[in-house]
């Protein structure tokens, strides 16, 4: 059994470590790329959203390489998502590929049972002891949760540091390293490593960086290729950024729902908005916007693929939360047609409004 | 106290229901009528620019109603049948309609499970309680309505035509005439008849969706999968025709789940947005059922894709 997934943002870290621990072999699809992305809207449906395609590029690239399992998460929301697998098996079939399914679902939708039997086929083909599989879990949940800390302090500190770019090095350096090193507990040492050297780069305490959160979509905003790279953008111009959605945090989310103690903050922050989970991440997305403003951010972006059903919602809504709070709010919608350019222009003039709201606009070097 | 009642979205589908249940309570009915450019102008000109047709002209014809009415009818339904959805925009729909129109008169907007009797009757009960507070009122009321609607007949099919199609897609773009452009009387003149998934029995649709890998979390999904491999498969209609709005995402996964059954069996796709030019759209029917008949002039039906 050759396994592969599709990229979710820093996910390929974690899976990496956690399939070499457990001794299976694994195939990580080459970094999301314009190839992966045509790939994908050859063969998928016109209408889709945009992380269906991105994904169907990743799988084809790696069954070029010989993965021969499939390993991604379901659902049974009302979002599109939990229809991905049914539709990617009948587009891959159809390809005459030969690969497995492995779908991830909640337990309350498929049994607890089926879901025993699914994870099952995975374990089987561990020759490890329980023991050292758990114990692979457990490192390859410490390595998700610290690369994503990792790259939340890098884009927070861009704002303050002293030397510009130097955060952004560090984070692109860790990262490369860490796909490349041989076992988890080297890819720990390394993180631990860079998670050091980023904490000590030289910051500037007085200086007062635009602070913009960044919501929506989970896909789009976690996998950057999909965004245009935007928080690297937004490093670049020395504003600090913060995610709150990220894959440690939909591990959390999701292993706290069935006791309905998952993300209590943000639920309370959309109350008076939203009260209702409607699929998606639509409360989340307005929760955030909340919170940012609580947490005196300037502004806030709003990234989601094109028809996302439950975006559309926060969408309509969001206006009136940037009214009340008064903190403007940019949407960007993004597909396989979007120019790069149009989309840097809106980001740009969006970042001199953030500025020229303050009272003086040259505080920048 | 005069109710608003929005003859848009399922409200094609539970008509009965709401008009029974409003005046057995006593209040004065305004509904917004069938939808008319001016609806769909203002629609457009309020709803968020991404959300699909349906949801705009809904937004008109909240719209046209604002200064009439006392109090605005817009549910929020969460799931029609167990362990189902309907669509996040339906979930949504009270949020989308207060922050995108001013000046709105109270709404109804009491969130409604209705997978289980219970829940209906807690939701009715909800309902009606701001309106009088005679419990017994409402009970009759809830079963009177509940009645008619079960009673209620709803569909088309059409008799004594010789070709036959299947007409798919959610019940607010098949009974809206303003929306698709009359497709059914179209077709009718071109001598086809139509059917729509009402007529078909429950059983036959449930049946055919076991033999997804994935059961279809969204209602619509089901009947309208379950509906149209049905008639393909047995051969009872000679094409589906899929009415769909763009932009549409339950769409975007039923019509490839579909597609993907049905092989070769005709099936024509007609997408309606705002912009939609009635000239285009006449062509593709008439050219559909050009097909289709000549299909059937040769006998051994050889494959449109030959």
């Amino acid at each position: 059994m050759k396994i592969t997934f599709p990229h979710l943002g820093n996910v390929c870290f974690a899976a990496k470590a956690l399939f070499n621990e457990l001794g299976i072999e694994c195939v990580v699809p080459p970094p999301n790329n314009k190839e992966a992305l045509e790939i994908g809207t050859l063969y998928s449906p016109e209408e889709i959203c945009l992380p269906f395609k991105i994904m169907i590029g990743n799988y084809i690239k790696s069954i070029e390489e010989g993965a021969d399992t499939i390993i991604i998460t379901g659902s049974c929301g009302p979002c599109r998502f939990g229809e991905y697998c049914e539709l990617q098996m009948n587009i891959l079939k159809k390809l005459n590929k030969k690969v497995d399914f492995i779908v991830m679902d909640v337990p309350s939708d498929i049994g607890i049972k089926e879901m025993f039997s699914r994870i099952g086929k995975i374990s089987h083909s561990s020759s490890k002891s329980k023991k050292e599989k758990i114990k692979a879990l457990y490192k390859a949940l410490k390595i998700i949760n610290m690369i994503d800390d990792i790259e939340a302090d890098a884009h927070y500190i861009a704002g303050y540091e002293k030397n510009t770019g130097e955060a952004k090095r560090f984070l692109n350096k860790c990262k490369r390293d860490a796909i490349n090193s041989k076992s988890a507990d080297e890819m720990i040492n390394i993180l631990t490593e860079y998670k050091r050297k980023i904490n000590s780069v030289e910051i500037d305490k007085q200086k007062k960086p635009l602070k913009i959160a960044i919501i929506g979509e989970i896909y789009t905003i976690i996998e950057p290729f999909s965004n245009f790279y935007i928080e690297d953008k937004l490093m670049d111009y020395g504003v600090s950024t913060k995610r709150t959605l990220s894959p440690s945090w939909w591990v959390k989310n999701t292993a706290l729902s069935p006791l309905r103690i998952n993300s209590l903050d943000i639920k309370k922050a959309s109350k008076e908005y939203l009260p209702l989970c409607i699929g998606g991440h639509a409360r989340e997305c307005i929760g955030e916007a909340v919170i940012a403003k609580n947490e005196g951010f300037d502004g806030a972006i709003q990234i989601f693929p094109m028809g996302c059903m439950p975006e559309i919602v926060s969408k309509a809504i969001l206006p009136t939360v940037s009214k009340d709070l008064n903190m403007p709010i940019m949407s960007l919608i993004v597909d396989e047609m979007t120019g790069e350019a149009g989309y840097l222009t809106r980001i740009e003039a969006f970042i001199d409004l953030l500025e020229r709201r303050r009272k003086s606009v040259l505080f920048r070097s | 106290m005069k109710i608003g009642i929005l003859a848009s979205l399922l409200y094609y589908k539970y008509q009965s229901f709401i008009n029974n249940f409003f005046y057995e309570l006593g209040c004065e009915i305004i509904s917004s009528g069938e939808t008319n450019k001016r609806i769909l102008d203002d629609g457009v000109k309020y709803c968020v620019d991404e959300a699909c047709l349906p949801i705009k002209v809904f937004h008109g014809h909240v719209y046209s109603l604002r200064k009439k009415s006392d109090m605005i009818f817009i549910p929020r339904i969460m799931r029609l049948h167990k362990n189902e959805f309907i669509c996040p925009k339906f979930c949504g729909l009270p949020e989308m309609i207060k922050n995108s129109i001013p000046d709105l008169p109270p709404m109804i907007q009491d969130t409604l499970y209705a997978d289980s009797k219970d829940g209906l009757k807690n939701w009715a009960f909800s309902i009606g309680e701001k309106i009088t507070n005679d419990k017994i009122k409402i009970e009759n009321a809830f079963s009177i309505s509940l009645k008619k609607q079960i009673e209620s007949k709803k569909g088309i099919k059409d008799k004594n035509y010789k070709i036959n199609v299947a007409l798919a897609g959610h019940p607010y773009n098949i009974y809206d005439d303003f929306l698709n452009m009359n497709v059914v009387k179209k077709l009718n003149r071109l001598n086809v008849g139509v059917m729509t998934e009402e007529k078909l029995n429950e059983e036959y649709i449930n049946r055919q969706v076991l033999k997804l890998y994935k059961k279809p979390f969204w209602t619509f999904a089901r009947y309208t999968y379950g509906f149209t491999s049905y008639l393909a498969e047995n051969k009872l209609v000679d094409g589906i025709v899929y009415i769909s709005s763009f932009a549409c995402g339950i769409d975007s996964v039923v019509i490839e789940l579909i597609k993907d059954r049905i092989g070769s069996f005709p099936f024509l796709i007609l997408k309606i947005d705002e912009h939609t030019g009635e000239a285009g759209f006449d062509t593709r029917i008439e050219a559909f059922a050009d097909m289709l008949e000549r299909r059937k002039a040769i006998e051994d039906n050889i494959s449109a894709s030959w």
